[in-house]
C-alpha cells in the first residue's frame, strides 16, 4: 500500500476536493485529523493538551490500554459495573425462581397457565417441596452466566462495536495501530473544529505531522447484493417457523414419523396371535401342568359367594354381604369400569369403545373383529350378579381377565356400577323419585 | 522477524531487589507482534504440526467411528455394567474437565493477583481450556444412553408438563459446564479481539483480512473502548474465579451427595478444585514445552514461566496430597466400618496398581519441584508433565472405579473391566482436542500480543523524562530502567 | 499513572509507635493482662453463682469458653503467620506496608502457647462436659463403641503431645519470621529476604498439616463422634477472614492516631479489603459445602451435628445470622471497589466481620451436642420434657462465658502486640520491595 496520497500539499479545508489526487473517483470529505505517536508515554500531556483545548469528539488509539490515559483524556469512569450488577441480579432471581417453581409449585389443576407451563412438585430421596441447598449450584451458575454475558454483549454494546464502517480503517498508517503505533484523532464532527487551526494545535503535541482521514461522502449504506442477500436469508429462516405453525394447526391421519424405535414398536407375539414355534400354534401358553398362576389358587374353605361369586354352586344372584351398596361403591365402579372396561366397551356400555372404533374400519389382519358386547344386552341383563363377576374375573371368549388387575372389592364395584347403567337405559317414569316426577310430567 | 538467535536465557533469578523481565532478548513491540503473527503468518508451518495434525484427525475419524457404533448398538459395548455403571465416560469427563479449569485459572485468578507472568500462556492455556471442555462435554452427552432426548437436561416447556429435576446433581453440572464454557469461550474471544485487529490489519489477502475483519468487530484501540474493555475484562475475571471453583466443586458433588464411602467425603470439592488445577497446569506445560520450541517463542515463554508453572504445580499436587492423606484419616477416624475398609481396599485391593499409579504420580513427583534445578530443566518438566496427566486420569479411575466395584453387598461385587471402545474413546478424545488445538495454533494468536506489550518495558526512544512503566500493575515497576 | 505517585519519603513519617506517645505501648501491657484477670473472673462467676446445678457442670461451661476464646485468639495468631509467610512465598510487593502488622500477631504465637497452658486441665481431670474422650468413664460407657475405636489418637497423652508440636513449630515460624525482618530493619540485608522466601514453602506445608489436625484436635473433638474432612479448611477460612479483618482494624487506628499517616493509602485498604472479601467468599463456599454434602446424604451419624444447630430458635438464630451476616451481607456490602477503598466504611466491615467470627466460633463450639445426643435419646424413650429444659436454655447462658472470655483473651493478646510494636518500627524499613509496595496502585 502507497501511502503517497498525502494531502499535506493542500489546504486542510477543502471539504471534498480529497477525490482529486485518489485513484479511484469515490468523493471523500474530511472526517477528522490524526497525528501518529510512537512512544505510549508522550500520549498523556498530548490527551492534556487536546481536552484543554475543549474538544470533546476526539480519541486516543493504542495497541494496548495504556494506563492513566483514560484520566489524562478525562473518561469518567464507566457504568459498565453497575449494568452488570443488575444482570447478575436477574440472572440470580431467574435461578430462584426457575428451580423452585419448576420442581415445587403446581399451578395445572387450577388452569392458570398452559400445561407446558406450569411446575410440578416431584419430590426425591426424602428431599422438601423446596430444596433450596440443592438449587444453589444451579443460582449461582445462571447468576455468572447473566454477568458473563451483560459484561460482554453491555461493553461491545457500550463501545458501539461491531462497526465495521470506520473511515480509520481505511488509512493505511493507521494499520500500525495494532501494531506499535499511537494516534490520536481529532474528528471533524467535533464543534471545535477547524482544519486549519486543529492542525497546527496538534502539531504542537510532539507527535509526527497531522494526517487527513478521509470518508466517503456518500453514506455508508451496504452494497445492493448484500440487502438482497439479507431479504433472502431472512425467507428462508421463517421457512421453519411456517412448517412447525402449519403442523401446530393441521390435524394429522398418519402416525407421526418414528426415527426413534425406542421399543415402542417390537417383535414379539400378542395374545390370541397364533405362533408357529408351537404345536398348537397359539402364543398364548396354557398353564403348564402341576402349576398355579399367581392369584390362582382357590382356598374352598374362603367365602366363595365373595371370592368367586358362587352360592352352593351356581352364580350368586345377590351381592356377597361384604358388600355395601352406596354411591361411594358406585363411584369406585364407575371409575375402575371407565378405566379398564370402557377402552372395548364403551363409557355407556354399549360396546363401542375407542378400540372397537379403531378395528371396525378393516384394516388388514383385523377383519375378523368382533364388536364387544353390549351391557344393555338382554343376555348380559339376565345374567346373575356372580356370573358377570366371574366374567370380569377370569374373561371371557376374546375378553382377557382382570382378575389380576382389579381387587375382588373393585370387581364388585363394577358389578354394581353394570348394573346401573343397564337400569339407567331402562328406566321407566315410576323409578323416578317422587318431586323430580311431576316435574318430568310437566313437559 | 527477530533476527537474533532464540536462546534460552535464565531469568529465574530470587534477587528481591529486581523483578525479572518477562520478555527476554531484546525486544520492542513490533518484534513481539511480528514474532508472534509469523506462527499464523508463515506459508507452511513445521513439518511436526503436519505430523501431529494427521495423527490427531484420524485419531479423531476413529473417535468418530466409536461414537457411531454406540449409538447404534447400545450403552453395551462398554465395559460399565452393575453395580459400576459410571465408568470410562465419566471417568474421561471429570479429567477432561479438570484439564479445562487451568486456562480460567490463569486468565482470572492469576489476572487477579495481578500475575503478570500469566500474559505470555494465558491465550493457549485458554484455548485449551475451551477444547478440553468440548471433549468434556461430550462424554456425558453419550453417557446418558439416549442420546436422541439429551434436550430433556434443558429447562424447555413441553407437552409433558415434565421438568428437570434440579435436585438432581446431573441438572448442577448441565449448569456448571454450559455456564462454564460459555463464560470461557467469552473470556477467551474478548481477550482475542485486539489480537485478532492485528491480524486483520496485518492480512495480506482479502479473505483474510475480511475473516479476521469480521471477528475484531472493527476493533480500532480506541482508548474510550479500552476503558470499558478492561472494565468488563476484570469484571470476567472477577466472575471466572469463583466460576473455576463452582465448577468442578459440582463436578465433585456427583460423588459426594450420594452415601457411597470414598465419595460420600466433605472435603471432596476443594480437593476435586486442586486437582483440577494441578491437572489443567500439567497440560499446559506439556503443551507449551512444544509450542515454544515449535514456533520460537522461548522469549516470550521464558524460563521463569515454566518456572512459575512448576511451582503451582508443586503447590497443586501437594494439595492433592494433602486430600489423599486426609481422606484416609478420617476413614480411620470416623471409625465407621465400611468407610475404614473402602479406603484400605484402594490401597491394597484389587485395583492397588491404580491407586499407587495416582498417588505417585500426583502426590511423589511434583516434590521434585522443590528443587530448582528440576523447575529449570526442560525434558524433566516434560517428563513430570505427563506423568501428572497419568496420574490424573488414574485418580478419576480410582474414585468411580473402586467405590463403585465394591458395594455394599458383597454379593453385587463386580469387577469392572473396559471394552476396546472405552479405550477408543478416551484415545479418539485426545484426537478431538489436539486437532481443535492444532488449529488454533495455525490461525490465530498463540500468545496475547496486546497484553504482552502492556508488560513490556517501555520503548526508549523519547526521553527519559516518563520513565516509569505503567504495566499492569505495579509489580514490575522496578523492571524498567 | 503517567506521573506514579512519588515515592515517599518515609523518614518524615511517624512510623514509630512511640513516636506520638512515648511509653505507652509498655503500659497497655499490664493494661490487657489486667483485663485478661477481670475477664477470667467474670466467666467465673456463673460457675460458682450461676444457674449451673452442680460444680462440674459450671467449670465445663467456663472451660468451654476458654477453648472457644483460645480458638478465636489462636485464629489471628494463625492466620497473621499465613498472611506472611505467603506474602514471602509469592515474593508480593504491595503488602510490603502492612507486612509487619502480621508479623507482630505471628510473633505472639508463643504467648498463645501459654495461654492454652489452662486447657491442660479439663483434660488431665478428664471432664466430660468438656472433651468427652478425655474421660475414662464416657469412652467406656460409649454406646457405639467408637471412642474406644478413636481411643488411639482422642486420648490425653498424645493429645499433649500433638499441641506441644503445633505450638513449637507456628512459634518457632513466628518468631523467625518477626526476628528476621526487625532484622533487616537494622542491617538492610536483602538476603534476609531470600532467606525468609526459602523457608516460607516448607513452612506453609507444615502450616497446612498442624492447622489441620489442630482444627481437628481443638474444636471438632469437642463432639468426637463427628467427623468432616473438610473441618480444618473452615477452620483456615475463618482465621484468614479475622486476619484480614485485624489488619484493616490495625491499619485505621494507626493512622487515625497519626502514625504513617502517607505511608498507607487507599490502594492498600483495597487490596486488603480484596483479600477480606474473597476469603468471606471462600470461608462461605467451604461451608457451604460441608453444609450441603452433609444434608444431602442425610446420614444420621453426621447430620446430627448440624440438627443440633437448628433445632432449638437459639440455635437457628446463630445459624441464620452466620449465614447472612457471616457472608450475605459483607458480600453485598463489600463488593464495590469503592466501599473497600474508603477506610471508614471498610474499617466498619472489618469490625462487623470479628464480631461474626465470634458467632462463628460460638457456633462451632458452644452448642451442646452432647446434650442434643442425651435430650434426642430420651425424646425416643418417651421422656422428651426430661432432658429438654436444660438442652433448650442452653444457648444463650454460654454467652455469659464466651463473651467476658473472648474479650480478655483477646485483650491480653492486643496488648502484647502493641508492646511489641512498640519495639520495632511499624513497617519492613529497609525491605527491598518496600519502594514497590508505597507506589502500589491498583489497576
Amino acid at each position: 500500500m502507497s501511502i503517497a496520497a498525502s494531502p499535506f500539499s493542500k489546504p486542510y479545508d477543502d471539504s471534498h476536493g480529497g477525490s482529486a489526487s485518489r485513484s479511484h473517483a469515490r468523493a471523500t470529505a474530511l472526517a477528522g485529523l490524526m497525528v501518529e505517536f510512537d512512544n505510549p508515554d508522550a500520549l498523556h500531556d498530548a490527551a492534556k493538551a487536546v481536552r484543554n483545548a475543549g474538544y470533546t469528539k476526539w480519541d486516543v488509539h493504542t495497541p494496548f490500554p495504556v494506563h492513566g490515559l483514560e484520566k489524562s483524556m478525562g473518561i469518567r469512569p464507566t457504568i459498565l459495573p453497575s449494568i452488570i450488577l443488575i444482570g447478575g441480579l436477574t440472572g440470580c432471581l431467574t435461578g430462584l425462581f426457575l428451580t423452585h417453581y419448576t420442581n415445587g409449585i403446581e399451578l395445572l389443576r387450577n388452569a392458570i397457565v398452559p400445561t407446558n407451563l406450569s411446575g410440578y412438585p416431584y419430590p426425591i430421596s426424602g428431599k422438601p417441596t423446596f430444596s433450596t441447598p440443592a438449587y444453589i449450584p444451579v443460582v449461582f451458575e445462571l447468576t455468572v452466566l447473566f454477568s458473563a454475558l451483560t459484561a460482554v454483549f453491555g461493553m461491545l454494546a457500550m463501545n458501539g462495536l461491531p462497526t465495521f464502517w470506520n473511515p480509520l480503517l481505511r488509512q493505511p498508517r493507521f494499520r500500525a495501530v495494532t501494531n506499535d503505533r499511537f494516534f490520536l484523532v481529532v474528528e471533524a464532527r467535533d464543534p471545535k473544529f477547524d482544519a486549519n487551526s486543529t492542525a497546527t494545535m496538534l502539531r504542537g503535541l510532539g507527535g509526527g505531522e497531522p494526517e487527513r482521514v478521509e470518508a466517503p461522502v456518500e453514506s455508508a449504506e451496504p452494497p445492493r447484493w448484500l440487502i438482497s442477500a439479507g431479504i433472502l436469508a431472512t425467507c428462508f429462516a421463517l421457512i421453519p417457523l411456517v412448517v412447525i405453525a402449519k403442523a401446530r394447526n393441521a390435524k394429522m391421519r398418519e402416525p407421526r414419523i418414528h426415527i426413534v424405535q425406542d421399543m415402542d414398536n417390537q417383535e414379539r407375539y400378542k395374545g390370541q396371535m397364533p405362533n408357529p414355534a408351537f404345536a398348537d400354534g397359539r402364543a398364548m401358553r396354557p398353564e403348564v401342568d402341576g402349576t398355579v398362576a399367581r392369584g390362582d389358587i382357590r382356598d374352598t374353605r374362603a367365602d366363595v359367594h365373595f371370592t368367586e361369586g358362587l352360592v352352593d354352586g351356581d352364580w350368586a344372584a345377590n351381592f356377597p354381604a361384604k358388600i355395601t351398596i352406596n354411591a361411594d361403591l358406585l363411584e369406585r365402579g364407575q371409575n375402575r369400569f371407565n378405566i379398564y372396561c370402557s377402552a372395548c366397551h364403551g363409557l355407556d356400555g354399549r360396546g363401542n369403545g375407542p378400540v372397537n372404533a379403531r378395528n371396525m374400519d378393516g384394516r388388514p389382519g383385523w377383519e375378523t373383529w368382533v364388536q364387544p358386547t353390549s351391557m344393555h344386552d338382554q343376555s348380559v341383563r339376565d345374567r346373575a350378579h356372580g356370573h358377570i363377576f366371574n366374567t370380569i374375573t377370569n374373561g371371557i371368549r376374546t375378553m382377557p381377565p382382570y382378575g389380576a388387575s382389579l381387587a375382588i372389592e373393585d370387581r364388585w364395584a363394577i358389578v354394581a356400577y353394570v348394573r346401573a347403567l343397564q337400569q339407567s337405559s331402562a328406566a321407566s317414569l315410576s323409578d323416578v323419585p317422587e318431586n323430580i316426577r311431576k316435574e318430568l310430567e310437566a313437559r | 522477524m527477530a533476527t537474533i538467535p532464540l536462546m534460552e536465557v535464565d531469568n529465574t533469578w530470587d534477587d528481591p531487589r529486581k523483578r525479572a523481565p518477562l520478555v527476554t532478548g531484546n525486544h520492542d513491540y513490533k518484534s513481539v507482534t511480528d514474532l508472534v503473527a509469523d506462527v499464523a503468518e508463515r506459508p507452511h508451518p513445521p513439518m511436526a504440526w503436519y505430523a501431529l495434525f494427521a495423527v490427531s484427525l484420524g485419531l479423531l475419524g476413529f473417535l468418530g467411528f466409536c461414537i457411531g457404533y454406540l449409538l447404534l448398538t447400545g450403552v453395551g459395548v462398554w465395559g460399565v455394567n452393575q453395580p459400576v455403571a459410571w465408568g470410562f465416560a465419566i471417568i474421561n469427563f471429570v479429567f477432561w474437565v479438570g484439564i479445562g479449569h487451568a486456562g480460567t485459572l490463569i486468565s482470572a485468578i492469576l489476572f487477579l493477583f495481578r500475575q503478570n507472568w500469566r500474559t505470555a500462556i494465558n491465550r493457549f492455556a485458554e484455548a485449551m481450556t475451551i477444547f478440553a471442555v468440548v471433549c468434556a462435554g461430550m462424554f456425558p452427552g453419550i453417557h446418558i444412553g439416549r442420546v436422541w432426548l439429551a434436550y430433556w437436561l434443558f429447562p424447555i416447556p413441553n407437552q409433558m408438563a415434565m421438568w428437570p429435576q434440579f435436585r438432581s446433581p446431573l441438572l448442577w453440572d448441565v449448569f456448571a459446564v454450559g455456564t462454564y464454557f460459555t463464560v470461557s469461550l467469552l473470556f477467551w474471544y474478548v481477550g482475542l479481539i485486539p489480537d485478532i485487529a492485528t491480524f486483520r490489519d496485518r492480512a495480506t489477502n482479502k479473505i483474510k483480512q475480511g475473516i479476521y475483519g469480521f471477528f475484531a468487530l472493527g476493533w480500532n484501540g480506541s482508548t474510550r473502548h479500552w476503558h470499558r474493555y478492561e472494565r468488563a475484562y476484570l469484571i470476567l475475571a472477577a466472575l471466572s474465579t469463583p466460576l473455576v471453583l463452582s465448577v468442578h466443586s459440582v463436578v465433585s458433588f456427583d460423588f459426594a451427595v450420594s452415601q457411597l464411602p470414598g465419595w460420600h467425603t466433605t472435603i471432596l470439592p476443594p480437593y476435586f478444585v486442586a486437582g483440577a488445577i494441578f491437572s489443567g497446569f500439567g497440560m499446559v506445560l506439556t503443551l507449551a514445552i512444544p509450542a515454544r520450541e515449535l514456533f520460537g517463542l522461548k522469549e516470550i515463554i521464558t524460563l521463569r514461566h515454566l518456572d512459575n508453572m512448576n511451582k503451582i504445580i508443586l503447590a497443586t499436587g501437594t494439595m492433592v496430597g494433602y486430600a489423599y492423606s486426609m481422606e484416609f484419616f478420617i476413614a480411620w477416624y470416623s471409625g465407621v466400618e465400611v468407610e475404614r475398609f473402602t479406603f484400605i481396599s484402594r490401597a491394597m485391593g484389587p485395583y492397588a496398581a491404580a491407586y499407587w499409579t495416582m498417588f505417585i504420580c500426583n502426590a511423589f513427583v511434583p516434590q521434585i519441584f522443590w528443587f530448582k534445578w528440576a523447575r529449570t530443566n526442560i525434558p524433566l518438566m516434560f517428563v513430570v508433565s505427563l506423568l501428572v496427566n497419568l496420574g490424573m486420569w488414574f485418580e478419576r479411575y480410582v474414585i468411580v472405579v473402586t467405590s463403585l466395584s465394591s458395594d455394599f453387598l458383597m454379593s453385587s461385587w463386580w469387577p469392572y473391566r473396559a471394552t476396546w471402545v472405552d479405550y477408543g474413546m478416551l484415545i479418539g478424545s485426545f484426537g478431538l482436542f489436539f486437532t481443535l488445538f492444532l488449529l488454533f495454533c495455525r490461525f490465530l494468536p498463540i500468545v496475547a500480543i496486546a497484553e504482552v506489550k502492556a508488560v513490556m518495558p517501555r520503548p526508549h526512544s523519547l526521553g527519559h523524562g516518563h520513565g516509569h512503566s505503567h504495566g499492569h500493575g505495579a509489580a514490575h515497576r522496578a523492571e524498567a530502567h | 499513572m503517567a506521573h506514579a505517585a512519588p515515592a515517599i519519603d518515609i523518614s518524615r513519617e511517624n512510623r514509630r509507635f512511640d513516636d506520638i506517645a512515648p511509653g505507652l505501648a509498655g503500659r497497655v501491657w499490664t493494661l490487657g493482662v489486667g483485663a485478661f484477670v477481670v475477664a477470667l473472673l467474670m466467666a467465673l462467676i456463673p460457675t460458682f453463682t450461676g444457674k449451673q446445678t452442680d460444680f462440674s457442670a459450671g467449670a465445663s461451661a467456663f472451660f468451654r469458653s476458654y477453648v472457644l476464646a483460645f480458638a478465636y485468639a489462636c485464629s489471628l495468631g494463625l492466620g497473621a503467620l499465613f498472611f506472611t509467610m505467603i506474602q514471602h512465598l509469592t515474593r508480593a510487593g504491595w503488602s510490603v506496608v502492612v507486612r509487619r502488622f502480621a508479623e507482630t500477631i505471628a510473633g505472639q504465637l508463643p504467648l498463645l502457647a501459654l495461654l492454652g497452658l489452662p486447657l491442660l486441665i479439663p483434660i488431665i481431670l478428664g471432664m466430660e462436659g468438656v472433651y468427652e474422650w478425655s474421660s475414662a468413664a464416657a469412652v467406656k460407657n460409649d454406646a457405639s463403641g467408637l471412642l474406644q475405636k478413636k481411643a488411639p489418637y482422642l486420648n490425653a497423652t498424645f493429645f499433649i503431645g500433638r499441641m506441644v508440636f503445633y505450638f513449637a513449630v507456628w512459634g518457632w515460624l513466628g518468631s523467625f519470621y518477626l526476628n528476621k525482618s526487625v532484622e533487616q530493619d537494622l542491617t538492610g540485608d536483602h538476603e534476609l529476604s531470600v532467606k525468609m522466601g526459602g523457608v516460607a514453602g516448607p513452612g506453609v506445608l507444615l502450616y497446612a498439616l498442624t492447622v489441620t489436625f489442630f482444627a481437628v484436635d481443638l474444636l471438632m473433638s469437642l463432639t468426637p463422634h463427628w467427623y468432616s474432612t473438610i473441618f480444618g479448611v473452615y477452620y483456615f477460612a475463618g482465621c484468614m477472614v479475622s486476619t484480614h479483618a485485624t489488619l484493616i482494624v490495625m491499619m485505621v487506628l494507626l493512622q487515625r492516631s497519626g502514625r504513617l499517616t502517607n505511608v498507607l493509602t487507599q490502594e492498600h485498604y483495597q487490596d486488603v479489603g480484596k483479600f477480606m472479601f474473597a476469603f468471606t467468599v471462600f470461608w462461605a463456599y467451604i461451608g457451604f459445602s460441608q453444609y450441603m454434602l452433609i444434608w444431602y446424604a442425610n446420614l444420621p451419624e453426621e447430620t446430627y451435628w448440624y440438627a443440633a444447630r437448628q433445632s432449638t430458635p437459639y440455635w437457628l438464630v446463630v445459624s441464620l445470622t452466620l449465614l447472612f451476616g457471616h457472608f450475605v451481607l459483607p458480600f453485598l456490602a463489600l463488593i464495590s471497589k469503592h466501599a473497600k477503598r474508603s477506610p471508614n466504611f471498610i474499617f466498619l466491615g472489618a469490625c462487623w466481620m470479628l464480631l461474626m467470627h465470634f458467632v462463628d466460633m460460638h457456633y462451632v463450639v458452644s452448642p451442646d451436642t452432647h446434650g442434643y445426643q442425651q435430650y434426642l435419646l430420651a425424646k425416643d424413650a418417651g421422656k422428651a420434657a426430661a432432658g429438654a429444659g436444660s438442652y433448650m436454655a442452653h444457648g444463650a447462658t454460654a454467652l455469659l462465658t464466651d463473651i467476658p472470655m473472648t474479650i480478655g483473651m483477646l485483650a491480653v493478646l492486643a496488648s502484647a502486640v502493641i508492646r511489641e510494636l512498640g519495639r520495632n518500627s511499624l513497617i519492613p524499613e529497609r525491605d527491598p520491595r518496600l519502594s514497590e509496595s508505597l507506589a502500589f496502585e491498583n489497576i
